[in-house]
């Protein structure tokens, strides 16, 4: 029998904040998080600025995971261990109550971290650090739980996969429960060079605070952030039994590939309107029903160019009454965790009325003429949200949230 | 080959001692040669090699892991007291520790 599925707990890490209310906080009041590097010296790069999660993280995490465990992990995967119990604390789970096996975990991951940024791999930490399954196997291990736990990439869109399946898992009856997310961070000298050389990124590095800018005439790139978005699935009945409170329902989802270019999103945003189609269908809710659109956003000509074209297909006269914002503007992109944190914006934005900005939108692109929720946060109650997520490769990913209503 | 003198004796179970308070982060008067490496500090199998390769450095031992393997699939490990044994052994015997046997 087909499952509702809602999300009832949720752990966030970024630049603006280690907690939920510290980032929803900043996210509403339209801060940015983005700064000059301070993990290792980028004088000689072009790019120079990204957003950091702030040192406190050290301290954060040395409380939750214990020392030997952590001396196994990246920092990367210290940020998704972290999030994970925060999230699962937030659940207020108790697995001692749960059949184990119907427990899974299904994270988003790009790659660990395990770069030159990583100072104190020893030899025998190595593999573990590398592992791209290290994320799901860690927090598995942490609860011994017993369900499917494994790992999905598909680029800047893993964490909205991880959702998807997680969403999938629970409404098929494979699971009760499902840990969901992704961690990620590529600010190290490779990953910025490599990303320089493709034109990828801002090189406006000053102020820092002012290089990701979303829909703007001026946009030059996307600005690299990191952190860790994890969300508790489960199904509704389940989470009733539980009396446990509910942010929202994961109400369907749309996963496409482009099948066109390595990088290039497929032109004039074709790829991406059949992504937001077969959410819809997926879901089964009409497009006026649609009351925001967190975008993928990156801050790049083209994707900002297709994806507005990709809603006015979908949406025709109805697009311009959509708000649609760019958590990215704020928080740098996250890469292989953006699915999840955007998920959570999301969430978040639906439970409590309230659209996110597009910051730093000073200079409107002509050829761009949606309601990008300019600079300021605004209220707004609305019933359904869509987020975005799109990777190199052509992976595609529109998740569909509806509002929680007791 | 080494003979194990009181001195080693005392210096492999100190760093034994402390490397599991550490790692673990238990208190170190809450160790003893009882304690289970597994249920008691929650320890892995990885401990095990690093304490070799911190042997084989400070004792400039000349031993291949292998040799190490086939001895603890023989007399397998499982408390603190049990692990000291074993290094000493490994220390005293190096590479002919499966002689031990015959």
């Amino acid at each position: 029998m087909s499952k509702e599925v809602v999300i009832t707990g949720m752990g966030l890490i970024s630049s603006l904040g280690l907690s939920l209310e510290e980032n929803w906080e900043n996210i509403v009041a339209g801060k940015s998080g983005v700064k000059e590097i301070t993990h290792f010296d980028a004088g000689t790069l072009a790019t120079r600025v990204a957003a950091e999660v702030p040192p406190a993280f050290d301290e954060l995490s040395r409380n939750l995971i214990k020392k030997r465990a952590a001396s196994q992990m990246t920092r990367v995967t210290r940020m998704c261990i972290t999030a994970a119990k925060i999230a699962v604390t937030d659940a207020g789970i108790d697995f001692n109550l749960l059949d184990r096996a119907r427990c899974g975990v299904v994270m988003g991951v790009v790659n660990t971290g395990n770069s030159s940024s990583e100072k104190d791999t020893t030899i025998q930490n190595t593999v573990f650090k590398s592992m791209t399954n290290s994320m799901p196997a860690w927090i598995s291990l942490e609860y011994q739980l017993q369900g499917p736990s494994f790992s999905v990439n598909t680029a800047c869109a893993s964490s909205a996969y991880a959702i998807a399946f997680g969403y999938e898992m629970i409404k098929s009856g494979q699971a009760d429960v499902v840990i969901v997310g992704g961690a990620d961070s590529i600010i190290n000298f490779e990953e910025i060079q490599g990303f320089n050389a493709l034109y990828a990124l801002s090189v406006a590095n000053d102020p820092p605070e002012k290089a990701s800018k979303p829909f703007s005439l001026d946009r030059d790139g996307f600005v690299i952030g990191e952190g860790a978005g994890v969300l508790v699935l489960e199904g509704k009945e389940h989470a009733i039994a539980r009396n446990t409170a509910i942010y929202a329902e994961i109400a369907g989802c749309g996963l496409t590939s482009e099948g066109y270019n390595i990088m290039a999103p497929m032109k004039d945003g074709e790829g991406m309107a059949k992504t937001l189609e077969l959410a819809l269908k997926n879901a089964g809710i009409k497009k006026d029903e649609v009351g925001y659109i967190n975008a993928h956003g990156t801050s790049t000509e083209l994707n900002d160019r297709y994806e507005t074209m990709a809603i006015r297909q979908v949406f025709g006269d109805g697009a311009r009454q959509i708000p649609v914002s760019s958590s990215k503007s704020m928080l740098g992109h996250t890469i292989g965790a953006a699915g999840a944190i955007e998920a959570i914006i999301t969430a978040l934005a639906l439970k409590n009325g309230i659209l996110p900005p597009t910051i730093n939108y000073d200079h409107p692109d002509p050829d761009l003429d949606l309601d990008y929720v300019p600079n300021k946060s605004r209220k707004s109650d609305f019933n359904v949200a869509l987020t975005n997520s799109f990777g190199f490769g052509g992976h595609n990913a529109t998740l569909v949230l509806k509002k929680y209503r007791d | 080959m080494a003979p194990i003198t009181d001195k080693i004796r005392n210096e492999v179970k100190e760093i034994v001692y402390s490397f599991f308070a550490d790692e673990c982060e238990v208190d170190l008067a809450s160790i003893n040669s009882n304690t289970s490496i597994i249920n008691d500090l929650d320890g892995d199998s990885l401990m095990f090699l690093e304490l070799i390769e911190i042997f084989k450095k400070k004792y400039q031992l000349d031993i291949e892991l292998k040799v190490i393997g086939k001895y603890a699939v023989k007399h397998p490990v499982a408390t603190i007291g049990q692990l000291i044994d074993m290094q000493l052994l490994i220390i005293e015997h190096e590479n002919r520790l499966l002689e031990i046997d015959q």
